[in-house]
């Protein structure tokens, strides 16, 4: 069962063949499902073009992006431990925890932005490591084991900034995420690293091949010699730290603490990554469909504004399209197998 | 096999675990001594740790220290039941009044008759209570009066012209809709100026950029002006105008630190002043008042002073700069302005 989901997620052998019968239309049909999500987040974007005219704009591309870039990072973490069948509540909280951690570092030692910046990703990387250790040494359920980071996490930033936000940053702190590089804001292009490394480690590497075992079946991947355990524990590692990182690039952004910063975002990273065509049982997912995923949640959001959509019915499109998009790829999915 | 391995670091959990809560607990259990010593006690909850709250903890500590009372503080975390269960435990303990920052207008009306029943006095602040007549008392703002404050603030910043978008708090809360109610009363007299847009940021700084910036794109050089419900999101929206490399006024309400910060510098046009360390103070001085058996008001209203770049400064002081000299003198600020009414007044009169 691991390996045919493992060659699930290798390219389509159909790609070189489908050359020769372009005009097939099975071949046709077979394409528009396997990027059904494509077509939607198409759909979606030509409807806005249509509807307002400020929204292809380069300037409108880059705020869609920025605004997507700490999402990105989370969702990219979740990725990978949604890809071993699990799932990571807490990075809500991690946002929050990092957040305040440097905060509380810059507010007191101004010209240390860098210690803050290293501080929120360690911090973040700490909870990931608890997780981590929790879900593969203890065989905690993810889900419980998450649930208690997100729920100690939400108090620990509040003790952090002793019950309130923490105010007064110095202005070099939101350089990080205020600084522009050829025109493009940072959290953008580290967005645009996070991608491309994630991809390639997920594809390219025996790391992301055991990622995918593991999820698959675990116990194959055990007797196939996989250390399932160092896996589990370094997806929730990774994510940690991913999450940790998005919270210096929020509070970096507004130059704030906020403890309540971050939360509600574990369930947004898990829709972008659901949306995508990941399976929450672990061992089906791909980097390029969290991407997918992500873009889809962040245009909507951006151009519901733009067509002046009230938040409350804002929200009732996002769920009814989290819903929609994930039938139709089952539906797909379903198709293709058959 | 699985199992072996698991069982002594569980164990050994299990023994921190047990340690830690026996700590917190013998930490926390600070005894009810003050109960037989006939000093005063006031129960307190609040709906959750916000700057406004922690501000009006400073405050509450420093009048309570000032008068040789006890606190007993409880936050409830922004959860409803939690706040009654608070309550419950508060007339439990027999408190002589409890100071009540509500989660929720329309709550806690069980607990208002069994405090009733039971003779505790109760002291609403910030929030009202639809079930008033169980209260006997109540310190609220004007958050009618603060959200047509900063809509005038900016008309005549405008000059009576132009287009507006608008930032609200959470959609149906008591400040967000009273907020909104002052500034649509203003905008009646102003019919030069449109509304673009408003929506809600939920308070929050990160929630208002990308919003800003969503308007910004959609609406391009239409918008002259941006009126937020707090600081927060008024500095969220000065954060997405500066990424758009704009300079649209902005104001806010509320008077956090920041908010007053970019008041200083020239960024906010205005906010006006929430200041919670008085506000919170006044609450649980006419909790005092009452538990003392004097005669106290149905209502105090806290009018929200207009900040601007001309009077920032000695507002800054107060909640920032120099806010330790402040809370030395905010006992004695506190009975003058319950005295006066003018409950906002930061001034202690020379005499």
């Amino acid at each position: 069962m691991s390996t045919a989901t493992v060659t699930d997620q290798l390219p389509p052998p159909d790609a070189a063949p489908a050359a020769t019968r372009r005009f097939d239309q099975t071949w046709l049909i077979n394409f528009l499902i396997r990027n059904s999500m494509v077509i939607v987040l198409l759909l979606v974007m030509a409807y806005f073009s249509y509807r307002s005219v400020r929204f292809a704009t380069p300037e409108n591309a880059l705020t869609i992006l920025v605004a997507a870039a700490p999402f990105a990072l989370v969702a990219l973490g979740q990725t990978f431990v949604i890809l071993t069948g699990g799932i990571d509540l807490s990075v809500g909280s991690v946002i929050a925890v990092s957040a305040m951690t440097a905060a509380s570092i810059v507010v007191r030692y101004p010209n240390l932005i860098w210690l803050g910046l290293l501080a929120g990703i360690a911090v973040g990387l700490l909870i990931g490591l608890i997780n981590g250790l929790v879900v593969s040494r203890l065989g905690v359920a993810p889900f419980v084991a998450t649930l208690g980071t997100l729920t100690a996490g939400s108090g620990i930033a509040y003790v952090i900034g002793a019950g309130a936000p923490i105010n007064g940053l110095p202005e070099e702190w939101g350089k990080i995420a205020n600084t522009a590089l050829f025109g493009v804001q940072v959290p953008v292009l580290i967005m645009i690293a996070g991608f491309i490394i994630s991809y390639l480690v997920l594809r390219k590497t025996s790391f992301g091949l055991r990622v995918y075992a593991v999820g698959g079946n675990r116990t194959a991947a055990d007797v196939a010699g996989v250390k399932s355990g160092q896996i589990l524990t370094s997806v929730y590692v990774l994510s940690g730290a991913l999450a940790g990182l998005s919270g210096v690039i929020l509070s970096s952004r507004v130059i704030s603490g906020p403890p309540n910063l971050g939360s509600g975002y574990e369930l947004a990273a898990i829709a972008a990554v659901v949306i995508g065509g990941a399976s929450l049982l672990g061992g089906r997912g791909s980097v390029w469909g969290t991407l997918l995923g992500l873009l889809l949640i962040q245009t909507l959001n951006n151009g519901l504004d733009l067509l002046i959509v009230p938040a409350y019915w804002q929200k009732v499109i996002s769920g009814m399209l989290i819903v929609a998009a994930v039938a139709v790829d089952v539906w797909a999915t379903r198709r293709r197998r058959s | 096999m699985h199992a072996i391995h698991t069982a002594r670091p569980l164990r050994r959990m299990v023994v921190a675990l047990c340690a830690l809560v026996t700590v917190l607990v013998t930490a926390c259990g600070a005894g009810d001594q003050d109960a037989k010593s006939g000093r005063i006690r006031i129960g307190v909850t609040v709906y959750d740790m916000s700057s406004f709250i922690a501000q009006g903890k400073e405050g509450m500590q420093s009048y309570a220290n000032a008068n040789n009372i006890r606190l007993l503080w409880n936050s409830a975390g922004n959860d409803v039941s939690t706040q009654a269960s608070q309550v419950d435990q508060l007339i439990n303990q027999r408190v002589n009044a409890i100071v009540i920052v509500p989660v929720q207008a329309d709550s806690l009306g069980p607990q208002l008759r069994a405090a009733k029943k039971a003779g505790i006095p109760i002291i609403v602040v910030n929030t009202s209570l639809a079930n008033s007549d169980a209260v006997t008392s109540s310190v609220l703002p004007d958050d009618v009066a603060a959200g047509a404050q900063e809509m005038e603030m900016m008309a005549k910043h405008l000059g009576g012209q132009g287009n507006i978008v608008i930032l609200q708090g959470p959609l149906g809360s008591s400040p967000e809709l009273d907020r909104t109610k002052g500034i649509e009363s203003v905008l009646a007299k102003y019919p030069g100026i449109k509304v673009l847009a408003k929506d809600t940021a939920n308070w929050k700084r990160d929630e208002a950029v990308n919003k800003t910036k969503n308007w910004l794109s959609g609406f391009g050089d239409r918008i002259d002006g941006i009126v937020a419900e707090n600081d927060d999101m008024a500095l969220g929206a000065l954060q997405a105008l500066s990424e758009a490399k704009k300079s649209t006024p902005v104001v806010g309400i509320d008077g956090i630190q920041d908010g007053l910060a970019a008041v200083k510098d020239g960024r906010l046009i205005g906010t006006s002043l929430q200041h919670g360390r008085v506000e919170m103070a006044e609450g649980l001085a006419v909790a005092h008042k009452v538990a003392n058996g004097e005669q106290v008001n149905k209502t105090y209203t806290y009018t929200m002073p207009p900040i601007t770049p001309q009077n920032v400064d000695e507002f800054y002081k107060n909640v920032v700069s120099e806010k330790d000299a402040f809370l030395q003198r905010l006992p004695q600020l506190v009975a003058q302005n319950l005295a006066s009414g003018h409950l906002s007044n930061e001034q202690l009169n020379q005499s």
